[in-house]
């Protein structure tokens, strides 16, 4: 056997498995995205079975474009995903750098911190949009009832109460309403991937220049321009790839959208291919076409980024 | 000097105050969550009981009656560690070759395993379940199991790949040269070097298997159905059944989050895959 065969061989399951899981479901996904298929049609029954016969060309596409649900997932996509992403990077860095040095306990800090990111999607979900935020029997629903009955009391004070006279009543936000539900998805995300962007940022704190941040005291740098001139650019390149590694993930969120709103008013890609396959395969495939496309824009950069540091 | 050590000592309390406000912020959630699940279901809702009640065991007693808890935890667990088993077994061979045995093409094919990580699920959920619904392996373990081993096959070689590439060279070489089959290199001297990568690696992939929640939920609907797809057909209770609800979610990740806090470190390695060290 020659030197080169045994590597070969090695590799091969591996190469050939991905090869497999990538190529034939995507092929698919393309040639249904060309054809009319529909799960279910009394009027046109050919249509029931993938064949090119029913060759649509760039129809379901067109469809597609043209069918404003659309228009409506991939902003609520790009909210979602944009929100979750500005919210973890800022609270990421703060957290950071606020448990680097080292304080009592520093190591049960951590721990509780990174919990959050080990909890499965789905009981995240059910978690935060019953117990936590549902208006009236969840914590968010108790808070507000608290709040109210304190002003009511503080509103029978003699003097002081014609003040408390003038705060208004507080109402409980229904998180499952249309306009409200992707609110609901970015809390728990963001509450679920914060932790990710903390331990990333953490890591690579540990190998900041310790002697430059020295000397740029001694010179007299205070904490704002140490941190905006060392720390910052320092984490410039780990900000970056927990920017597009989340995207990559948040792209395709399901879980969450599917428990908090069922994707009433808040559908985002993924849900919408969802819901086309429950008969429109033609346009579940031509939506999926986009998201593939979407999540490549992103992932080029990314596997740059990465593809710099592979061979060192 | 004296005031600057003074206004750095109150500094570094009032900042580890901070961090420990923060980091009991975030733990929150997960603590009402196990604090709920010692309520009845009637104390769960009534403000009264928030933090003061009488405990009990009877949401964890009775998981199986109100859930079923343990036949999707069988499957959970049953689709997890054999889909881990399956991704090291296809990822050590893969990523000891990519390391020991690099060739022009590797970098590339190690690009190209990561963009597969990529791809939308949901692109590709209608030809999935085409597939699995024509061959018959719609909701079978076998199914779950296929499915979780290749999404996380690449981030499975990947890691190995950076364990490997830390054993000196000399070392695989002075066993070539001794005439060890491949198969001994592997057993005898790869697995017990990277045995500390190997174990993390499995964790982790361990720790993504079970919090899956697309392809568990789309492909599965009794037989191969796990906890993920247990907790999301529960997903709406109306407050009638927080306390059962959450003693089964705790259940459900209680593990987990022990599980995670032993490969923190490997977290990060895996999930930026090697890009930050």
């Amino acid at each position: 056997m020659s030197k080169r065969t045994m590597p070969r061989l090695l590799q091969s399951p591996a190469v050939v498995l991905l090869l497999v899981w990538m190529l034939i479901p995507l092929g698919m996904t393309l040639f249904f995205s060309f054809i009319r298929y529909v799960l279910n049609s009394l009027r046109r029954p050919e249509w029931t079975t993938p064949s090119i016969e029913n060759w649509r060309g760039f129809g379901n596409y067109d469809f597609v474009l043209g069918n404003k649900d659309f228009l409506l997932a991939v902003q609520n996509s790009l909210l979602i995903v944009c929100s979750i992403l500005f919210l973890t990077v800022i609270l990421g860095v703060l957290i950071a750098v606020l448990i680097n040095k080292a304080f009592p306990g520093r190591g049960i800090v951590r721990v509780l911190l990174i919990s959050p990111f080990f909890v499965m999607p789905a009981v995240n979900a059910v978690l935060w949009i019953n117990m936590i935020l549902d208006p009236v029997l969840g914590l968010q629903g108790i808070a507000v009832d608290g709040i109210n009955a304190l002003i009511r009391d503080l509103q029978n004070l003699p003097v002081l109460g014609a003040f408390f006279g003038l705060w208004p009543e507080l109402s409980p936000i229904s998180f499952r309403a249309t306009q409200t539900s992707a609110y609901a998805v970015i809390i728990m995300v963001t509450w679920q991937w914060t932790p990710f962007a903390v331990l990333i940022f953490m890591t690579s704190l540990q190998s900041e220049d310790q002697q430059q941040k020295e000397a740029a005291i001694l010179d007299g740098a205070g904490a704002w321009s140490q941190f905006r001139f060392l720390t910052l650019p320092h984490l410039g390149r780990p900000i970056a790839i927990v920017v597009m590694i989340q995207a990559i993930f948040h792209l395709s969120l399901y879980a969450e959208i599917e428990i908090v709103s069922r994707g009433n008013g808040n559908k985002n890609l993924p849900y919408l291919i969802g819901e086309f396959a429950n008969n429109n395969i033609g346009a579940a495939s031509a939506t999926g076409i986009f998201a593939v496309i979407l999540a490549n824009i992103v992932a080029i950069f990314l596997l740059r980024m990465i593809g710099k540091t592979l061979m060192e | 000097m004296a005031i600057v050590a003074q206004s750095s000592r109150t500094g570094r309390i009032s900042r580890a105050t901070l961090a420990w406000i923060v980091a009991l912020l975030f733990f929150f959630p997960i603590f009402w969550m196990v604090l709920t699940s010692f309520k009845t279901d009637a104390d769960a809702v009534k403000p009264q009981y928030l933090l003061f009640f009488t405990p009990t065991l009877d949401n964890y007693l009775n998981m199986t009656d109100n859930y079923d808890y343990w036949r999707f935890a069988r499957n959970s667990v049953i689709t997890s560690v054999f889909a881990t088993a399956f991704a090291l077994a296809v990822g050590i061979p893969c990523a000891y070759a990519m390391a020991f045995n690099p060739s022009r093409h590797t970098k590339d094919v190690l690009m190209w395993m990561l963009s597969t990580k990529m791809l939308p699920a949901a692109a590709v959920l209608y030809p999935m379940t085409y597939i699995t619904k024509s061959v018959g392996l719609f909701d079978t373990h076998f199914m779950v199991i296929v499915v979780l081993m290749l999404i996380n096959l690449p981030i499975v070689i990947w890691m190995l790949f950076t364990y490997f590439k830390e054993i000196p060279r000399e070392i695989i070489e002075a066993a070539q040269m001794d005439g060890v089959s491949t198969w001994g290199e592997i057993r005898e001297i790869l697995i017990p070097l990277a045995w500390g990568g190997i174990v993390s690696t499995a964790l982790l992939c361990f720790i993504f298997c079970w919090n899956e929640a697309y392809w568990t939920v789309r492909l599965t609907t009794t037989e191969a159905a796990t906890l993920s797809k247990l907790i999301e057909g529960n997903r709406a209770p109306e407050g009638l059944f927080f306390g059962r609800l959450s003693a089964v979610s705790a259940a459900a990740v209680g593990p987990i989050i022990v599980l995670g806090w032993f490969c923190q470190k490997q977290l990060v390695q895996g999930l930026t895959f090697g890009a930050v060290k």
